[in-house]
């Protein structure tokens, strides 16, 4: 049995468990996916869409990544390399050992989804949260209104989770995929553009809004959506800060008063707006 | 009251010795600090230790776990536990006041920190009232009082040429029955407490910054410090840390560390974004953290009065100074 959320509290929170890589994926020149399981074949926790999981390489580091995905028995992790950490795990095969903790934050807000028309939009490596998400109403389908996905990056090569994109999820009930890059290139047939003005031109009509990306993408989207209609209780997004203990302890990760590691990462545009803009 | 002559204090330590690790605060290598028992060590009672006692149940680098990592396998093995029973003697009010604060840290808001509450459940508190402000001392602006701490097992009493011990808890009870053969009962008074040089008025406080996130109080508050992350060290109640390795070929610990918010690195993040990037973003998160964010988070402040960080900030920052700036902001 997977360890619940429960029993991740009992045990020592901050100790990793150990966990397989079992399946990697090259999303992009800079993505991988990491699918990680335990040792005995069970998902290493139960995670709720958005919610984060410590992934370690002990001798080099640890950091918290979001949960993209889960499926029977693995959790998945899109991962971007950037950093010390995340370019040795982009040098790892499969069958590579790693410590995981888990489940952390709180996840979206199910509840306030259902029945809803829901508009998501991601930037690069920010589909990586929202898919989890996706996932989720798909599976769950008959729980949610309309989805309707728009995501963009900078180039062909730089979309993550084509399968999904171009294969999966259009043929999803009720379900349109908008994909965009930022300009144009040979072999792409499709539309060209940043994502806000492509968001702009589609003109939804949804209730409520899933939005994830680089600070320039959410800068830029926030107006237009909010020349849609939306209230700021219906724009979600979620945030990333510098994580060491996952658990609301190890100070650095706050914005005012909140920890976004335990209160987050994902906020409304509501929230946010009572919080300090620091992040 | 139970009491004792100053003089015999080593006997009453001596025989709690005997079935705890007695920490008392001493001269350890030119630094005031708790210290464990000894019959050499420099007893220091007249001030209160350099030293904060976090560290006995936060210490500032802290083995989590082994690990073994080779080729693609890793093992991942938990440390033993420590049995031993602690005892601090002589901790004073401030700093008594400080373990309600890093209680609500470590044990509170849906995890609880392991290394922590281990430490903290087997160590019991002879809290010593103090006799006299120390020059940069403001706890009872900060709602502490001086003479009677809070959570102590025992509450013992400084009266010039005695010592009076008041048992709190019952394991203080127990601990006094221990040692009850040493001491001699007594009517006493205890001494009045001296003036404070230092004093804060913090009524208002917590609420009015509330509205300063970008006030320019902070660009001046912030211009002469030096990031050099001394007040937080001595600071009782700072409790940010970092989580790094030693590694040594195959084998390496998981460690944890005091960190500080008055660095840079604390919050910069892989790919090169830093949301505090500069000593003002990061002097006014630790006084805002302090003052607002903490009472707002658990409903007491972040700060104790002990002084420390007054004494120790090398460009003289005083946090007295700056509550009563931000009093005056308009």
């Amino acid at each position: 049995m997977a360890v619940t959320v429960e029993q991740v509290k009992e045990i020592n929170p901050l100790v990793p468990i150990k966990a397989k890589v079992i399946k990697i994926v090259q999303e992009t020149p800079d993505v991988k996916t990491f699918h990680i399981t335990t040792m005995d074949d069970k998902k290493p926790f139960d995670p709720l869409p958005g919610q984060l999981g410590m992934l370690s390489l002990p001798a080099i580091g640890e950091a918290m990544f979001s949960v993209t995905n889960k499926g029977e028995n693995h959790i998945e992790m899109a991962i971007k390399s950037v950093g010390k950490l995340t370019e040795a795990l982009h040098e790892i095969e499969e069958g590579q050992e790693v410590g995981i903790r888990g489940p952390y934050g709180n996840g979206f807000p199910l509840d306030y989804f259902k029945g809803k028309d829901i508009l998501f939009i991601g930037g690069g490596i920010g589909l990586a949260p929202v898919r989890s998400l996706i996932m989720e109403c798909i599976r769950n389908r008959e729980n949610y209104g309309k989805l309707s996905v728009v995501y963009g990056a900078r180039s062909k090569a730089d979309l993550c989770f084509k399968e999904d994109l171009f294969e999966n999820w259009p043929k999803v009930p009720n379900m349109d995929v908008y994909v965009t890059i930022d300009r144009e290139e040979e072999g792409w047939d499709g539309h060209v553009g940043f994502v806000p003005a492509y968001v702009e031109e589609l003109a939804f009509n949804p209730q409520v809004t899933v939005l994830c990306g680089p600070p320039v993408m959410i800068k830029f989207t926030l107006p237009a959506l909010q020349k849609m209609g939306f209230a700021d209780q219906d724009i979600i997004t979620t945030l990333e800060m510098r994580m060491k203990c996952g658990i609301g302890k190890c100070g650095r990760c706050n914005i005012g008063s909140c920890y976004v590691c335990l209160d987050g990462p994902v906020f409304t545009m509501e929230q946010l707006k009572k919080l300090p803009p620091e992040y | 009251m139970k009491i004792i002559a100053k003089e015999r204090l080593p006997e009453v330590l001596q025989l709690l010795a005997k079935d705890y690790n007695v920490l008392v605060p001493a001269k350890f290598e030119g630094v005031t600090r708790f210290t464990p028992y000894s019959g050499d060590v420099e007893l220091v009672l007249e001030e209160n230790v350099l030293m904060p006692p976090k560290d006995i149940f936060f210490p500032q680098t802290e083995k989590m776990y082994k690990f073994k990592a080779k080729n693609k396998s890793l093992e991942i093995e938990e440390l033993p536990v420590e049995k031993e029973e602690q005892l601090i003697f002589g901790i004073r009010s401030c700093d008594l006041k400080s373990l309600e604060c890093l209680d609500q840290v470590f044990l509170t808001k849906g995890y609880v920190d392991h290394f922590y509450k281990d430490k903290r459940e087997r160590t019991a508190l002879i809290a010593l009232s103090c006799v006299r402000p120390q020059e940069a001392c403001f706890c009872h602006s900060m709602g502490v009082d001086p003479q009677n701490g809070v959570g102590a097992d025992i509450q013992a009493y400084d009266l010039k040429e005695k010592i009076g011990f008041k048992a709190i808890s019952e394991k203080g009870q127990e601990i006094l029955e221990k040692i009850s053969g040493l001491l001699a009962e007594e009517e006493v008074s205890i001494p009045s407490f001296g003036e404070f040089n230092l004093k804060a008025d913090i009524e208002g406080v917590p609420e009015k910054l509330q509205g300063m996130f970008e006030h320019p109080i902070w660009a001046d508050i912030s211009r002469k410090c030096l990031n050099c992350g001394a007040c937080t060290y001595v600071c009782p109640t700072c409790h940010c840390f970092d989580i790094d390795s030693e590694v040594r070929g195959e084998d390496g610990v998981k460690i944890r560390c005091w960190d500080s918010c008055m660095f840079g690195e604390y919050t910069q993040m892989a790919g090169g974004h830093n949301p505090r990037p500069t000593k003002k973003e990061r002097v006014r998160n630790r006084f805002m953290h302090k003052l607002r964010y903490f009472p707002e988070r658990y409903q007491m402040l972040l700060c104790t009065g002990c002084g420390r960080c007054v004494i120790k900030c090398p460009v003289n920052m005083d946090i007295t100074a700056i509550i009563k700036k931000i009093k005056e902001a308009e």
